[in-house]
């Protein structure tokens, strides 16, 4: 049993692994030529990684979540898309590189299609490989591709935005959520909001947590709130963290 | 190492101990959060570059060539797209392979639109990014970059 665990936990490693052993035993010479070819980018990756382990610890531990929220939030409009793409542009190393940085800055706040627009630029737009393109391509066929693929970025974003939804995001991201309410068991009524409506509004007929509760007394309200709420669709995490 | 990592790894370390000595609590807190979700994509980066390994010694960058320079540029850009998803070749050699043909009288439609899903479109890297951000996110991504790689590639065609 624990074996079968251990293997659907890296499905994608044994996966890998086994095509390795039958190319190796095929064709040894082509899984001699792929191990080598994969050192390259193993020496970018410990190159890279590193520096985006510490940028993480970095924006966690130093960036408070209302800054992150004010610069790349739902809120931020075209200045936060532009901050995005500033961001994802002096970016270092290969698009899975961007991808834990984009989850710290989810967790606390930033929107879906500020994530894009970072994930986008940091693949696409890199100052050492503009100055590659110039030189092989042309200075013209540089530019001109440059300001195209910023154009497409940005309407990317807008519609990566409208189709998902942070409810679409893997649990993990949503689970520092101290306070949430389960949109199948909500039935509407608004007693949360007539109780407390600094922290709960109504949305498309559903209760929405609207504001992260913090300190003693607001607790004591809000478990008030769950209490009376009668299809029991407020969960809150005490467990959770605010920040 | 080239310049700009060493940039990157210069700021990374004055910020961190920045961050220490701010808050030493919170930044080694902060350490183990980041520890624990980079340490359950290590693995999956390690597998996907081993994948890029292989892909490169299938579709080495000579097939790569002979697809951007066919006749037929309204198949070769969509299978120029193609490749470029699949495949993960570093830009210095990307760039020189483009130039070239695009020097001997190849059509730039195909070869932008090559450029353009290499970096973009990551089918290899699929897997991760749809656990780290969900089937719908990923799926929406790639599907808009090839799309929009494709209009690059046409739109300078036009221009150019």
């Amino acid at each position: 049993m624990k074996i079968v665990s251990l293997i659907k936990k890296n499905k994608l490693i044994f996966l890998v692994a086994l095509t390795y052993i039958t190319v190796l035993t095929i064709s040894p010479d082509k899984a001699m030529a792929s191990v080598k070819n994969s050192v390259y980018y193993l020496i970018e990756m410990v190159q890279v990684l590193p520096v985006i382990f510490l940028f993480t610890v970095v924006i966690e531990a130093l960036v408070p979540k209302e800054m992150i929220m004010r610069g790349f939030g739902e809120k931020s409009g075209f200045k936060g898309n532009l901050l995005a793409l500033l961001l994802g542009s002096i970016s270092a190393g290969p698009i899975y590189a961007a991808f834990p940085i984009s989850k710290t800055l989810l967790g606390k706040g930033a929107s879906i299609s500020n994530i894009v627009i970072i994930l986008s630029a940091w693949a696409v737009i890199k100052v050492p490989m503009l100055a590659n393109e110039a030189k092989f391509l042309g200075v013209n066929f540089m530019i001109v591709r440059w300001v195209l693929t910023v154009i497409a970025i940005f309407v990317m974003a807008y519609i990566t935005g409208m189709i998902v939804k942070k409810k679409d995001l893997p649990i993990d991201l949503n689970k520092t959520k101290m306070l949430e309410i389960k949109d199948d068991y909500c039935i509407g009524c608004g007693l949360c909001v007539k109780m407390l409506p600094e922290y709960y509004e109504m949305n498309n007929d559903k209760a929405a947590v609207i504001k992260t509760p913090e300190g003693k007394e607001v607790l004591q309200g809000i478990q008030e709130t769950v209490e009376k709420c009668p299809s029991k669709a407020i969960i809150l995490n005490k467990g959770a963290q605010a920040s | 190492m080239d310049i700009f990592t060493i940039v990157f790894w210069t700021i990374a370390i004055l910020l961190t101990v920045i961050s220490l000595i701010k808050d030493k609590k919170k930044t080694f807190a902060a350490m183990k959060k980041s520890k624990g979700m980079m340490g359950n994509m290590l693995g999956e980066i390690i597998a996907i570059i081993f994948i890029i390994g292989l892909v490169l010694t299938f579709i080495p960058p000579e097939t790569i060539k002979s697809v951007l320079g066919s006749a037929n540029t309204f198949v070769a850009t969509f299978v120029s797209a193609l490749a470029g998803s699949i495949t993960l070749i570093p830009a210095f050699v990307a760039f020189p392979l483009v130039g070239s043909l695009v020097k001997v009288g190849a059509s730039i439609v195909p070869a932008v639109a090559f450029l353009t899903t290499l970096t973009m479109v990551g089918i290899v890297t699929f897997p991760l990014e749809k656990k780290e951000f969900g089937t719908k996110f990923a799926l929406t991504r790639n599907v808009l970059s090839f799309g929009f790689a494709i209009v690059i590639a046409l739109t300078m065609g036009v221009i150019l």
